[in-house]
């Protein structure tokens, strides 16, 4: 959820840590059921773990260093037993509460189906549709094609039992079409084909000032949701000059940041005045996780080119034969700022950073490569990145989730991913310190919530100092505007409910209580 | 007869020999693409994955389940043992789901989007081109400009503009999707009349484009062969009119039947643009997007249906020609 708390719905109640953090217990709600009637059980949990590890799935190989085993105690309880490290302490108690709320438990019976039917073959297994699944939630498969694919409601949910809602959701169906392309799913939204839209939709406010449709956001006013990722330009430490902190933070203040947000996100970002940067994601749980004064003033909102001249002067990096450029070391300050050819709104973004070269007397130009290229050479992190062409580059960090913000710090900072052939975790530019990598080594395991405090803020002061990385916007988890001339009563904030329902596609965990509050316009 | 045989052999060797050809072409060039297309299936499934090893593991499992690891050599070869079986083996960018579903699920929305718009344009724009050529004056003044205007018409220009008079403004027609966003496939009058109405703008947006270059090859040709030797000739004896019509159109259908061949043989490659301004059903895309995400098994798939169906198209049109010109016929057994 976006208030970074985990709320039980499977789970009867919060699970609990033992003393030494070493295992955690939950239990299965007694009212939940399988849609073929049989009840959700704590072996379904362990086998579904069991499963995971014995054809070592990605969640299986995921995990198996974080989590020893998960059994199961009686029908309804479940015990997770973290592994355990040389001094006898959990690995990373964070991740095994993470994966609480992040996998889906498999039912027993299915699963042994499915093993028969893939002969114990792991490939098999995983490429299986799994068209027959057993499944707990209220809706299952009912058609699908290249274009739709649609689900029933199950009229035998348990969610009606009276420990939950005493009823049904209300829509029988839900139906997700598959748009090609964002216009013509901005194009349905508009004629009320669509009702509840998760793609980006440029100047999205036109909708209802402009057109007078029945369409909102979660938020009624800019930025209209609430971000939850920092796509993030990052520099290339090997890069003649950008080994230097200066030069860094010298194009990084100089960036004309509210014009990214005005342009690529058409306003659907917060600005960096309303929430100053840091490695936090704009939700308040996360804001409250560090020190915000003793910050300050390592914090920049852009456009400060005389900062960012000053800064350069002061390093001594300077334009000493007079052709406009600075040099380093006697060679001219010349980098490509790069991105994905067609990711219109970081191509935006990537056009506004080389804008602020020129401002300072850096020669920045851009260059988009395909994805398949891009990639390639972006997850290589076993070598130094290419020369020329990558000097800076975007790429995503962590949304919300059980893990963060220390995931996406790690993921920023965390020198452990430089030498993985394919990384598909992060610090891109392969950024190295031994104090930020203790820090994100020690926090999992920290308790004491002002000791935390005080870590992140450290990380935070690492990170604005050394600047190996720098968000250009913020960004929704999922965009989420909602057409209500067929359904009224869609998520937004500060609609009254409690726990508050997200601004998700109503069908992923908690979320679903929101197809609970729905009502039809014209019943 | 013999001879004919003879040309019929001579001409199913070259096809044979193209055939290996490009079949090889097919192979190589996708995976001559700078990329790793394994590290975006790893993308998929390490999001949110936080252990290094982890995300190791997975990538060397889905290298050695496609192979790329192995020399090209050996991975042509297991290519073609699988393709002989008819096992085009799965799909990268949709794993994991196999070639074979993805494109049985899309390639009828194409040949029906396709085939009808390519011929429906080409029997217009011919008949528009003839009588252009013939009639002359006003009409042809009309057409022709009206002609060289639309057929430059760039693709998705002319889908949008229709989509935007026909679908957003007008409301005649819907803006997206193969058939209604509230239904699903049944045999039912609501279904069908869904189906068709969402057909309308994607295939006139084809046809439209198509009947303009048709009709401008087709005058040319006309005009050329009114003014032949033989038509003033058939002229100077009295023979009708009618009859010499027969004669020209005869004679400048040759060049447009070999477009109109290879048209139906490109046509499996999909309308791209018509597909992805109505998202509507259909390879083009599936292609488009096998090809950014270094599809090999699909976009080598693909490119296979379409070198055959070109081919077969040649083929026949070729073997056609013998008959219905016996000029080429000649020619060719010589």
């Amino acid at each position: 959820m976006l208030d970074g708390q985990m709320y039980p719905f499977l789970a009867d109640g919060d699970f609990e840590w033992n003393a030494d953090r070493t295992e955690i217990t939950f239990k299965i709600k007694s009212a939940a059921k399988w849609n073929d009637g049989t009840p959700v059980t704590a072996e379904d949990v362990a086998y579904t773990w069991a499963t995971h590890v014995k054809y070592n799935t990605p969640t299986g190989s995921a995990n198996t260093p974080y989590i020893e085993n998960i059994e199961a105690v009686d029908a309804q309880t479940v015990v997770i037993k973290a592994k355990l490290g040389e001094d006898g302490k959990a690995v990373n108690p964070l991740l095994v509460e993470a994966y609480l709320s992040t996998n889906y438990v498999i039912q027993k019976a299915w699963t042994e189906v499915l093993e028969e039917r893939v002969a114990g073959d792991p490939t098999a297994l995983l490429a299986d549709p799994a068209e027959d699944v057993a499944y707990s939630g209220a809706y299952g498969k009912y058609f699908a094609d290249d274009t739709k694919v649609v689900y029933i409601r199950n009229e035998e949910y348990w969610g009606q039992d009276a420990s939950m809602w005493g009823k049904l959701p209300a829509p029988k169906y839900l139906a997700h079409v598959i748009f090609k392309d964002n216009a013509a799913g901005t194009t349905a939204l508009q004629a009320g084909e669509v009702d509840v839209s998760q793609q980006f939709n440029s100047n999205v406010q036109d909708f209802w000032l402009e057109q007078g449709l029945p369409i909102s956001t979660y938020l009624p006013e800019a930025p209209y949701g609430i971000g939850a990722s920092l796509p993030t330009a990052f520099f290339n430490l090997n890069s003649p000059g950008l080994d230097q902190a200066a030069v860094r933070k010298a194009i990084a203040i100089a960036v004309d940041y509210p014009t990214i947000i005005a342009n690529a996100m058409t306003n659907q970002s917060a600005t960096f005045d309303q929430v100053p940067r840091s490695l936090m994601n704009p939700t308040d749980g996360e804001q409250a996780l560090y020190d915000h004064d003793a910050v300050a003033d390592l914090q920049w909102a852009g456009n400060d080119i005389e900062g960012a001249k000053a800064l350069l002067d002061e390093a001594g990096v300077v334009d000493s034969d007079g052709d406009g450029w600075r040099e380093y070391n006697g060679e001219k300050l010349s980098y490509v700022a790069t991105c994905p050819n067609g990711w219109s709104d970081w191509q935006a973004a990537i056009e506004v950073v080389a804008a602020a070269g020129k401002e300072i007397g850096i020669e920045i130009t851009t260059n988009y490569p395909e994805w398949s290229v891009y990639q390639t050479v972006v997850t290589k992190s076993d070598a130094p990145l290419p020369e020329e062409g990558y000097d800076i580059f975007m790429m995503w960090s962590d949304g919300a989730g059980p893990t963060q913000p220390w995931g996406r710090i790690r993921k920023l900072l965390s020198s452990e991913f430089i030498g993985m052939p394919s990384n598909w975790n992060g610090n891109w530019g392969q950024y190295s310190n031994p104090d930020a990598d203790a820090l994100i080594n020690a926090i999992p395991a920290e308790t004491d919530e002002a000791k935390l405090k005080e870590m992140y803020t450290e990380l935070v002061n690492i990170y604005l100092t050394e600047v190996p990385s720098f968000t250009l916007m913020y960004r929704p988890q999922s965009f989420h505007t909602v057409n209500e001339s067929v359904w009224t009563n869609f998520p937004h904030a500060d609609d009254g409910t409690n726990p508050p329902v997200p601004p998700l596609d109503l069908t992923d965990g908690w979320s679903i209580a929101g197809l609970y509050n729905l009502t039809l316009v014209n019943p | 007869m013999k001879s004919y045989l003879k040309y019929f052999l001579n001409k199913f060797g070259w096809f044979a020999i193209t055939f290996v050809f490009a079949f090889l072409l097919n192979f190589i060039l996708p995976r001559l693409m700078p990329g790793d297309p394994v590290a975006a299936i790893v993308a998929r499934f390490a999001q949110g994955m936080s252990n290094t090893s982890g995300v190791q593991a997975i990538y060397e499992q889905y290298t050695e389940l496609f192979g790329t690891d192995k020399p090209l050599l050996e991975q042509f070869f297991i290519y073609v043992r699988n393709v002989v079986r008819g096992d085009f083996g799965f799909s990268f960018s949709q794993y994991p789901r196999t070639v074979a579903d993805v494109i049985r699920t899309s390639i009828w929305w194409t040949i029906a989007l396709q085939f009808p718009a390519i011929i429906v344009g080409w029997i217009i724009g011919n008949t528009l081109g003839a009588l252009a050529a013939y009639l002359k004056g006003g009409f042809d003044k009309i057409l022709m400009p009206v002609s060289i205007f639309v057929s430059n018409f760039p693709a998705f220009g002319m889908a949008i503009i229709l989509m935007v008079i026909f679908g957003v403004n007008l409301k005649w027609f819907p803006t997206s999707g193969g058939y209604g966003f509230d239904l699903i496939p049944n045999f039912s009058w609501d279904f069908i009349k869904s189906v068709i109405i969402h057909y309308q703008l994607p295939f006139w947006s084809i046809v439209i484009i198509a009947i303009g270059g048709q009709a401008i090859g087709m005058r040319s040709m006309s005009i050329y062969e009114l003014n032949a030797d033989y038509v003033k000739y058939s002229r100077f004896m009295g023979i009708k009119d009618s009859k010499i019509v027969g004669y020209v159109f005869r004679n400048a259908m040759l060049p447009q039947v070999t477009g109109l061949a290879l048209s139906v043989g490109t046509m499996v490659g999909g309308a791209l643009v018509a597909e992805i301004v109505f998202s509507y059903p259909g390879l083009g895309t599936t292609l488009l997007r096998a090809v950014l995400g270094q599809d090999y098994p699909l976009i080598s798939a693909s490119t296979l249906i379409i070198t055959v169906m070109v081919l077969l198209a040649n083929f026949i049109i070729e073997i056609l020609y013998g008959f219905i010109d016996p000029r080429i016929k000649a020619a060719q057994s010589d």
